[in-house]
């Protein structure tokens, strides 16, 4: 018997499954079905979403025989399963029906693939079918890298981190240098779940700092909702899909900016990072190669996501909230100086710098409290303790997102070169920086 | 039992699934390489790979009870016809070119729906045929939801 461990490429629901079984008359039943879930080497189980007759049979007979395909060499293996139980509830249940409902979506199938329950079987026999004639070979692929030495690795290198931003980069440098993922992003959840910010990205032409996905939509999106890691092997079968997917990416409008993406993605994983029960973001990496993330990849992500995570809370917490030294204000510019227009929505907090979207949520509120104290006095220096304390900018349930807001706030400025930047004298220390005078207009709409 | 509609979409380029069991009753897998309706006899000629499908070809015999799923791969939409086996033969020769235009069709289609040479390098072959023809006892309709599994008809006798 071939060990299922060796075929796990077969069960990723990327070339449908075949499933046949017997009725009490001996009358033979065949036909498709999306998903076979492997369990562990003894046992699988398989989606049971619509297949009446089968599922009569299965109950009758006690077994079935299923077929899988390898997604990336079109290899075919028989099991012959023996059933066990059904199973309507609990982890493996809701496992596979997230997964399922983000496939079916995936493979423009809406909800018609939703789940009704879970059938175990017992793999009695795994066989290959052996072609009488191959009509195509695979490409030779790279040797699989050590993936849990490499993710002990890159979780040793980013807990050695004291700062949120360096446990950033060198979550993404170490992705690239060890895993080979060149393309990343980084995600984090705004104040009500509803959206996530690019705080850090590699391998695209834009950081896309600030760019958002919204929860429960596309890879990233669903990842969050689900709090589970997705990974998507094939992305040609599901063009539909993928142009959903562009359809978010290009939406134009004056508060958006490109969330950094592949023009022709294959391959995509998100993998949520989770700590303490929280999510804390989303680790996400694509690739314009099929088959570019394997299930190792998937579980080796999810350490190095929840490192990340666990760090980051820490990091969050540190009681190093910068030293009450007096503030420092910037001589006010004279008169003549350049006016720089900024326009403040308190309803969502976003703010426009002359006329352009900049950022919005507890990132923005942020920037019209900077701006604001320093049109008013002249300030150009906060500390993270005093901005907790700050009744007027709405943190009392988000104070643990402060350094993660100020990152992405200090990066969009970044990125958008001037005419208003972050910079970080100290740990816990944040100094504004304006070529010109902020001209502040309070909008209602 | 088999309308016209039906049998058109047999013969038009649609994935097509072979099931044959054995005296255990357990159910067996196999690929067809082409299928078409032959409306003299009312039977169903399946083509398959004799050496590839061991399986279900060594329990393919006359009497014996056979299922077939027929799925067009853009949209889904398959019907399984069930019936019994009346003859099992090598494939002539025009039925060995019928399997190759089968093939290359299939290969075309499913190309222009993403799926790759290599993916279906062990899926769809000409070589080695064997016909298998059966009469067409009960028609049920396949495409994914809620209707699927409904029969469509059911032959008089059975």
């Amino acid at each position: 018997m071939i060990r299922l461990s060796d075929i796990r490429d077969s069960f990723e629901g990327v070339i449908p499954s075949v499933i046949a079984t017997t009725d009490a008359d001996g009358i033979p039943n065949i036909s498709y079905l999306s998903h076979v879930h492997y369990i562990d080497e003894r046992h699988v189980a398989l989606s049971n979403q619509f297949f009446s007759k089968t599922a009569a049979n299965v109950r009758h007979r006690g077994v079935a025989t299923v077929m899988v395909v390898d997604g990336r060499t079109g290899q075919q293996h028989i099991l012959d399963l023996r059933f066990v139980r059904s199973v309507g509830d609990g982890e493996l249940f809701e496992r596979v029906a997230s997964h399922l409902a983000v496939m079916s979506v995936s493979q423009g199938m809406g909800d018609v693939m939703k789940l009704r329950s879970l059938d175990m079987y017992e793999v009695e026999d795994c066989r290959p079918i052996i072609p009488v004639e191959s009509l195509a070979e695979p490409e030779e692929t790279e040797r699989p890298r050590d993936r849990l030495y490499a993710a002990g690795q890159l979780c040793a290198a980013i807990a050695q981190q004291s700062d949120a931003e360096a446990m950033f980069d060198c979550a993404l440098e170490g992705l690239q240098a060890r895993f080979g993922f060149a393309n990343a992003v980084v995600l984090v959840p705004d104040e009500e779940g509803r959206k996530l910010s690019t705080i850090a990205s590699r391998g695209y032409p834009a950081f896309g700092f600030g760019s958002e996905a919204t929860v429960g939509e596309g890879t990233i999106g669903t990842a969050a909702a689900m709090r589970r890691p997705l990974r998507i092997s094939d992305m040609r079968r599901g063009q539909r899909y993928a142009s959903a997917v562009r359809a978010e990416v290009m939406r134009s409008g004056p508060d958006h900016i490109p969330l950094p993406s592949l023009a022709q993605p294959r391959s995509q994983m998100a993998v949520p990072m989770l700590s303490r029960g929280r999510l804390l973001g989303v680790l996400f990496v694509e690739s314009e190669k099929s088959y570019a993330f394997s299930h190792r990849d998937e579980e080796a992500l999810s350490l190095v996501a929840s490192q990340l995570a666990t760090s980051l809370l820490l990091a969050e917490r540190d009681r190093s909230e910068g030293w009450a030294v007096p503030a420092s204000h910037q001589p006010l510019p004279a008169l003549a100086a350049r006016c720089i227009r900024v326009r403040y929505f308190p309803l969502d907090g976003s703010i426009f710098v002359d006329g352009e979207y900049v950022i919005r949520g507890l990132p923005g509120r942020l920037l019209h409290h900077f701006l604001s104290a320093f049109f008013q006095t002249g300030r150009t220096d906060f500390f993270n303790r005093e901005i907790r304390r700050d009744g007027s900018l709405q943190l009392p349930d988000f104070k643990d997102n402060l350094e993660t807001r100020l990152i992405l706030l200090r990066r969009r400025l970044e990125e958008r070169g001037g005419p208003i930047r972050l910079s970080r004298p100290e740990r816990g220390q944040i100094r504004l920086e304006c070529d010109g005078f902020p001209e502040i207009e309070i909008a209602t709409g | 039992m088999i309308g016209a509609d039906v049998a058109a979409f047999i013969e038009s380029p649609v994935m097509i699934l072979v099931s044959t069991r054995n005296h255990a009753h357990r159910a067996f897998i196999a690929r067809g390489s082409g299928a078409r309706f032959d409306r003299r006899r009312g039977h169903i000629d399946v083509l398959m790979c004799r050496g590839q499908w061991s399986d279900v070809a060594g329990n393919a015999a006359r009497g014996a009870p056979i299922a077939v799923t027929v799925v067009r791969p853009s949209d889904y939409r398959a019907f399984q016809v069930k019936g019994v086996i009346e003859e099992i033969a090598s494939a002539s020769e025009e039925e060995q070119q019928r399997a190759s235009a089968y093939v290359a069709r299939m290969l075309e289609i499913l190309a222009e729906l993403g799926v790759t040479k290599v993916q279906l390098s062990h899926t769809l072959t000409d070589k080695d045929l064997v016909r298998i023809s059966f009469l067409p006892t009960d028609l049920f309709v396949q495409t994914p939801g809620p209707d699927a599994g409904q029969r469509l008809e059911q032959a008089s006798q059975r």
